[in-house]
């Protein structure tokens, strides 16, 4: 995570009657100090940290609950708020606080109020993967003499895995799609140029980070679709078709 | 921003009541504003949405590349949705705010319609046909009120979500109590930023109240049971 003790961020500084493509294709705004390239890094830092812890605090709890088959009624309910986490209100609220601790802007507001956003798909996505597994096949392995745990990660997760993996996904598309808005709380990531863009009436900012925002999404979606390909054995994902996506 | 300054401010007390109090008139015009944002972008919605699940659900083929194409603006993000606009319809023009915000509610309406429809059963269709209703009857006052329950929590997912991301819209200007929101941060003031972030959530809890209600009088038979989620 960023170190709150950097120096202060300044604002992107371009000519105003700067082309769009002058700007964006040169190597300069990339790999410059405080260029494109560190804009970027910060931006997937937080939100690979953010999604993966997560996983750490989601999957468990969901896998557990979903296994003793104890939480119905707080899954309904985490349905219908699942879509609403009002994320930018929640960081706006965190700044004073954070501020007061002396962490400054960045990045615990942030930080958090994204991963209550994170947390709700990969919850939602683990419960139901571990839920549909079928009674019987459970009942099998029990009787082959597996223990609760081993029923639970080889049995269970294993048929479960690639519902588990689109909760990831969706919670790190969200994630990727809603950091920007730390460049509005004080912060800064690839939203930066988008806001110094309307701070300065500059379109070649406003569009370029517009693109890279935009891309940078769609990238994140690209490299969970690999990502399926690459862990999940081919008789899974057979399976995982069968059964329709049920991500939504 | 300054660092210095900002840190002595920080200091400030998270509300002032005397603002809020000397102040109500700006509130209340971003609650509105939060309120008609909200309202516009669900109208805009609910009325692309109706046509496509219309579509989708009379023309099967259609459903898969509805259904991505919604799903795909879904992922678009926020801030780059308003970037994209802004240079299109003006920084502050009420369409650049509200376009956005009814293409995000797309998805959410379009599933649940569909849902909805598709949750009569074969023998209830055919009983109304038997009953020698014409179609347009039939979906007007037998499917629909049997897919109500459905549509309702589609709208009201795609309200409650729709008041959440109005807030972003401050960066282009709008955004009702997101502005609220803005101001106070840039000033380090956090009266208006925790006025504007806690009537933000709250309108959203209501109007999520408020919805469900109307929900269980449009279909009194779901009252005893739980809504379809």
């Amino acid at each position: 995570m960023p170190d709150s003790a950097r120096p202060l961020p300044g604002q992107v500084a371009v000519p105003r009657d700067i082309g769009f493509v002058d700007w964006f294709f040169d190597v300069g705004t990339w790999t410059d100090k405080g260029g494109i390239l560190d804009s970027l890094w910060e931006t997937v830092l937080l939100c690979s940290i953010v999604t993966i812890v997560a996983v750490i605090v989601s999957v468990p709890i969901a896998a557990a609950l979903a296994h003793f088959g104890k939480a119905e009624v707080s899954t309904t309910w985490l349905v219908s708020i699942s879509r609403a986490v009002p994320t930018f209100a929640i960081a706006a609220l965190l700044v004073p606080w954070s501020l007061r601790r002396g962490w400054g802007f960045e990045p615990w507001p942030i930080f958090i109020a994204l991963l209550l956003l994170a947390l709700v798909p990969i919850y939602l996505n683990t419960y139901t993967a571990i839920s549909q597994v079928p009674d019987g096949t459970v009942d099998a392995a029990r009787a082959l003499g597996h223990s609760e745990t081993s029923i639970l990660t080889k049995v269970e997760f294993a048929l479960g895995a690639s519902v588990v993996l689109s909760g990831i996904r969706v919670a790190a598309i969200q994630v990727v799609a809603t950091e920007p808005i730390r460049a509005f709380l004080g912060g800064d990531g690839l939203g930066r140029y988008v806001r110094d863009g309307f701070g300065q009436n500059n379109d070649t900012l406003v569009i370029g980070g517009m693109i890279l925002i935009g891309g940078l999404a769609a990238l994140t979606g690209l490299i969970f679709v690999l990502l399926e390909r690459i862990v999940l054995p081919p008789g899974v994902r057979r399976l995982a078709r069968q059964q329709g996506d049920r991500t939504r | 921003m300054s660092g210095a300054a900002l840190l002595g401010e920080a200091r400030n007390p998270i509300i002032r009541w005397e603002w809020v109090y000397e102040e109500w008139d700006q509130i209340r015009e971003a609650l509105l504003e939060h309120l008609e944002l909200t309202m516009l972008a669900m109208a805009l919605g609910l009325v692309v949405s109706t046509i496509l699940a219309a579509i989708a659900l009379r023309f099967r083929w259609t459903m898969t590349p509805i259904t991505a194409t919604t799903s795909l603006i879904y992922t678009l993000p926020s801030v780059a949705m308003f970037a994209l606009l802004a240079p299109v319809f003006g920084n502050l023009s009420r369409v650049t705010a509200v376009l956005p915000l009814a293409a995000y509610t797309l998805l959410i309406l379009v599933t649940n319609i569909v849902a909805g429809f598709q949750s009569v059963p074969q023998s209830v269709r055919d009983a109304a046909d038997g009953m020698g209703l014409s179609p347009a009857r039939r979906v007007w006052s037998v499917e629909l009120p049997l897919a109500m329950p459905f549509i309702m929590t589609g709208i009201r997912i795609a309200t409650v979500s729709t008041v959440g991301l109005v807030t972003v819209a401050a960066i282009i200007g709008q955004g009702g109590l997101g502005r609220l929101i803005f101001n106070g941060l840039r000033r380090a003031f956090w009266t208006p930023m925790t006025v504007g972030a806690l009537l933000s959530i709250i309108l959203a809890l209501m109007l999520d109240a408020l919805i469900l209600w109307i929900g269980l009088l449009l279909s009194p038979w779901q009252r005893r049971k739980k809504a379809a989620a």
